[in-house]
């Protein structure tokens, strides 16, 4: 049971982390930048005796209307089957098809074709890995009309269907309930409780630059007041679950990530 | 209303710059327009993408100035998308690239310099693999699998000096003649590091011989088409040190 708050491995802190091994709940790493044999791999291969390892696909496609990229699939699970992470996750969307990779997380409309094709993807990876799935809510910036049903809606239907887990990002709801005007508890009190494994709150930022402001989920700053205030709502209903502290773009010292950190354990104790 | 696959390919279609107005009368309007919410998108990409290559490519980028950087990346993406989901694996035909686009065409060394930075790359990410000693290698003629992170380079230019100039710790003041000779380079990966080794033409030519799955006879006569007096003892002992051959067949 991992009972404190973990941040995202980032190669800026790896040699402050190797010397100081600070107190920190757990690591969790993109499966992408791990796989291949850089030095990366190695220096996680040491850090992953002191810490508890959380796997982040961004690769996966769960969505693409095609084939899963097996060839890709085998190199996470034998990447998974080296760390032998404590969670694995991928998110509800897409990023390419016919051979093409976005390298974005790409929004899916919520219809019953996109739920059988998504469902028939996680079952296959859950099967390959030998391992359940989290299944992440993306931060989105366009919704389908033809769509059938809300996203919360289709992430509770996918966990009845295939029986994976729900990694629930609270700033990605934040933001989503902004840009599309609707309220965040609800999407919370639809989600299937005892499915939600491991959460994500991260920073974003407003772009006005069409005259109309949108969230940007940049994770680039530090976790806003409001996404506090949601994540405080999420616990309540989810309980204490690991936490992750999410920075991918302007890196800050690896202080700052861990008072974020200890800041959601605090939350969490409350 | 089409179905996913269709969807989905409109979608590349869009972020790829074209104007896809069945995939616009699919998205919900309100507030910000379909084609401003697709612009995030499409910003996304080639923000992404560029920093990967700036990553891949820092001398190149470094040599030609972030902002005109930037606008070759922007043009190489409108027509190469990655192909896979490892972003470092993306940028193979960035060299290519360069050394067709005309706003590069003065800086004649620039493709040679992204070729031995996509071997750098390709080197700092192989396969790890466990060397074979070399008591394995007997009188007779073998061909020898070279370790997964050995890459050659080869350019009439002096790629390697100005790949030494143009890092953090290298001589920012170096003056490098361009007629000084070009490079002959073996790169490949050494316990904790790439290691960029200038090599002889002849070697160069055994060893890319040997790449392409030359018994070790016909290598040897590849190295004396370019030096009648190569050995390839040197050259043997050098790859066994490095631990840079795993297998002999």
């Amino acid at each position: 049971m991992i009972l404190t708050a973990g941040i995202g491995l980032r190669s800026a802190h790896v040699a402050e982390m190797e010397a100081r091994r600070p107190r920190v709940g757990f690591l969790e790493i993109h499966a992408e930048n791990y796989m291949s044999g850089s030095p990366a791999l190695a220096a996680l291969n040491r850090l992953r005796c002191d810490y508890p390892i959380s796997l982040h696909g961004v690769g996966l496609s769960l969505g693409s209307a095609g084939a899963l990229d097996t060839r890709h699939l085998a190199r996470f699970k034998s990447l998974a089957d080296q760390l032998d992470p404590a969670f694995v996750s991928e998110h509800l969307s897409w990023c390419g098809t016919n051979g093409i990779y976005l390298n974005d997380l790409l929004p899916l409309p919520y219809t019953e074709e996109s739920l059988d094709l998504f469902c028939s993807h996680v079952d296959q990876v859950q099967d390959g890995l030998g391992r359940q799935l989290l299944v992440e809510n993306p931060a989105t910036y366009l919704r389908f009309r033809h769509s059938t049903m809300d996203e919360a809606e289709f992430l509770r239907a996918v966990v009845e269907r295939t029986g994976c887990g729900v990694l629930c990002d609270v700033n990605n709801l934040y933001v989503i309930a902004q840009n599309f005007g609707f309220d965040p508890i609800g999407y919370l009190d639809v989600l299937p409780a005892s499915a939600v494994a491991e959460i994500h709150i991260a920073g974003h930022h407003c772009n006005a630059a069409d005259g109309y402001p949108i969230l940007i989920d940049d994770h680039g700053s530090p976790v806003s007041e409001p996404v506090w205030a949601l994540y405080a709502e999420a616990i309540e209903r989810f309980g204490r679950v690991p936490t992750l502290i999410e920075w991918d773009t302007r890196i800050p010292p690896l202080a700052v990530l861990l008072a974020e950190a200890q800041r959601a354990d605090l939350l969490g104790y409350a | 209303m089409p179905d996913l696959d269709r969807l989905q390919r409109l979608i590349c279609s869009a972020i790829g710059g074209r104007h896809e107005p069945q995939l616009l009368a699919l998205i919900e309007g309100g507030g910000l327009q379909p084609e401003a919410r697709l612009q995030i998108y499409r910003n996304h990409a080639i923000l992404t993408l560029t920093e990967a290559l700036k990553a891949t490519f820092s001398v190149v980028c470094r040599l030609v100035d972030e902002r005109f950087f930037c606008y070759a990346a922007h043009e190489y993406i409108g027509e190469t998308l990655p192909s896979r989901p490892c972003l470092a694996e993306y940028g193979e035909s960035f060299p290519d690239f360069l050394a067709s686009f005309p706003a590069c065409r003065e800086l004649v060394y620039l493709a040679d310099v992204a070729r031995l930075e996509w071997a750098i790359n390709l080197a700092l990410h192989a396969e790890r693999a466990i060397p074979c000693d070399r008591s394995i290698l007997c009188t007779c003629d073998r061909a020898l699998t070279l370790h997964p992170s050995v890459q050659l380079v080869a350019s009439q230019w002096p790629i390697e000096r100005i790949w030494h100039a143009n890092q953090p710790d290298g001589d920012n003041d170096a003056v490098i003649d361009l007629d000084a000779g070009g490079a002959r380079l073996l790169v490949f990966w050494r316990s904790d590091r790439v290691v960029i080794n200038g090599i002889e033409e002849s070697a160069h030519a055994f060893l890319h011989a040997i790449v392409q799955g030359a018994r070790l006879s016909a290598a040897t006569i590849a190295g004396r088409r370019v030096a009648p007096a190569f050995n390839s003892t040197a050259t043997l002992d050098f790859l066994f040190a490095e631990g840079l051959i795993v297998s002999v067949q």
